[in-house]
């Protein structure tokens, strides 16, 4: 099947080093202390985050961190056909597991110590990047709640179909067999926190595909900043000055 | 505005962030004796509701409803199946309510909430007995083939009123579906008909000819009223459910014929006259969430 047409051109109309278009909300849930609703394309994903607060299990509290957890669940309906078995299952397992390091790697975990983070993510519609977009709107969730951190992690993944690297995979793209490299970068000082691959690809057409990657979580960040900033201005005004 | 209450056994003045933490009850009662609530709505009213049609792109048929800060996502998914004997030429629906640890700090992964099966117990009931979906018009093929439609609502935001909003989320969702133009082909198995027929397949009849809504009769709206003292508030939210203890869910048909009344226990025993009183304040929710939902519709129609 032909996923670039002869003139450049995806499944979607999209080039190929073309992002899907990227909507954020923060504060959708309003008992959360700190939520954000992400959008890459179809896929919807809503993120929410509670702390710091007590540790639900003693025996799990850290005496000089603040415990992180995460979990990560999809709605019955956001896929295709109807899913039986929404969490618990293997896939749902490993990505909770992700997002959890991956933002254990940028919080500031020292500062609240016995206490504990939650992050859920709840996904309502799956097309493709669901990982990506969960750890997108963790990000805003934990700006919103106020939780120090010490950069923005932001995240975007990227394959190589019909010889091209394409940037942003869709569900009919990821389907299609082709590897699918997802980086999750610190903004800021331009590191690498999450590397995910799968499929065979040689050396070299793999750093071209990451470095399409790492530009995409990059356009995600100025995105990010100014939903931040905006929001920023938002309380500002609201609070009279 | 920070002096304890009327009792005055604590000294001096207090924020009222605290005393609304310390002594929730009074800070209520407070308000109460005024005819109002902290938020400024008066005892019968209930908060902001919107409803939007086709929340969710993948679904047959979503709506996403607001009452106040609680929000509901339903979306319904169509899946053929072999009807059973006794009721052959009917289709079926499954309806489940699902609150995600995103919607409240007191629903966490290993601990889910406990409120959850009971609102999903009360919905399939309300929406079964009410009669509103005729389960003949779900049917395919009598006997062989019908609709078995999976109605699952997401509680996102969760501030009281849980069961208003997921039952006005699962009536919108319902008023939105559109069942699939289909037909049987020859292995028997029904396929989606994806518009124009191709040439040189033989195809039967079209069980559906074109994308068909459901009619719906005796559409239910409900309102939850707390009893406290002699007071009645309708709509609660999370913080008063949770200091005043005694809901009253009232639910009728667009005819205001009652479909099912629901009390719960609760430490306010409650005279003939009280539940009188939620009835009549749950007429007047059902035309104002009648012009919401046919609002909606329209507007659905329109794009």
């Amino acid at each position: 099947m032909e996923f670039v047409s002869p003139e450049g051109l995806r499944l979607d109309g999209r080039r190929p080093m073309e992002m899907r278009q990227i909507r954020a909300q923060i504060g959708v849930v309003a008992k959360a202390d700190g939520s954000a609703s992400f959008e890459m394309g179809n896929t919807k994903v809503i993120a929410a985050v509670y702390g710091p607060r007590e540790v639900q299990n003693r025996s799990q509290q850290i005496s000089d961190q603040a415990l992180v957890r995460c979990e990560y669940s999809m709605a019955n309906f956001s896929t295709g056909d109807r899913m039986r078995k929404p969490k618990g299952d293997r896939r749902s397992m490993e990505i909770s597991l992700v997002i959890c390091q991956t933002m254990e790697a940028c919080i500031l975990t020292h500062l609240m110590p016995r206490s504990q983070i939650d992050i859920f993510v709840q996904v309502l519609q799956a097309d493709g990047g669901t990982r990506s977009a969960c750890i997108n709107a963790a990000t805003l969730a934990l700006a919103d709640a106020g939780i120090p951190m010490c950069d923005l992690i932001t995240s975007c993944s990227a394959g190589y179909l019909n010889s091209t690297p394409l940037l942003d995979l869709n569900y009919v793209e990821d389907s299609a067999g082709g590897p699918d490299v997802t980086v999750g970068i610190l903004s800021k000082s331009d590191k690498v926190t999450l590397l995910q691959m799968d499929a065979k690809l040689p050396m070299d057409i793999f750093e071209n595909v990451m470095q399409l990657a790492i530009e995409g979580c990059k356009a995600v960040a100025n995105y990010i900043r100014e939903i931040l900033l905006e929001n920023t201005k938002q309380l500002e005004y609201r609070r009279g000055r | 505005m920070g002096s304890s209450g009327a009792s005055g056994d604590l000294s001096g003045e207090m924020e009222v962030d605290a005393f609304r933490r310390l002594f929730p009850l009074r800070f209520y009662e407070r308000h109460l004796l005024e005819s109002v609530r902290p938020d400024a709505r008066p005892l019968g009213r209930a908060r902001d509701t919107t409803v939007a049609l086709g929340a969710v792109a993948t679904a047959d048929g979503s709506a996403m409803a607001k009452i106040g800060c609680t929000t509901m996502l339903a979306a319904i998914k169509l899946e053929v199946m072999t009807p059973p004997l006794d009721s052959s030429d009917e289709g079926s629906v499954a309806i489940d309510f699902h609150m995600p640890p995103i919607c409240s700090p007191i629903v966490r992964p290993g601990r889910p909430a406990e409120v959850a099966p009971v609102v999903s117990k009360q919905l399939s009931d309300a929406i079964i007995s009410s009669g509103m979906i005729n389960l003949k018009e779900l049917s395919l093929v009598s006997g062989k083939a019908a609709w078995m439609a999976y109605l699952d609502i997401y509680c996102l935001d969760a501030d009281g009123a849980l069961f208003d909003a997921a039952l006005l989320a699962a009536v919108a969702a319902f008023s939105h579906l559109q069942i699939p133009a289909v037909t049987v082909n020859d292995d028997g198995r029904v396929v989606i008909m994806s518009g124009e027929n191709e040439e040189g397949k033989l195809l039967k009849d079209p069980v559906n000819k074109e994308k068909r809504k459901l009619t719906l009769t005796c559409i239910p709206f409900s309102l939850t009223c707390i009893l406290h003292k002699n007071y009645i508030l309708a709509d609660p939210t999370a913080e008063e459910e949770s200091v005043m203890e005694t809901p009253v869910t009232v639910v009728l048909d667009s005819s205001s014929r009652l479909v099912s009344l629901y009390k719960p226990g609760g430490p306010v025993l409650a005279y003939m006259s009280a539940v009188q009183d939620c009835v009549a304040l749950t007429r007047q929710r059902v035309k104002e969430l009648q012009k919401i939902l046919s609002d909606a519709i329209s507007d659905m129609e329109v794009d």
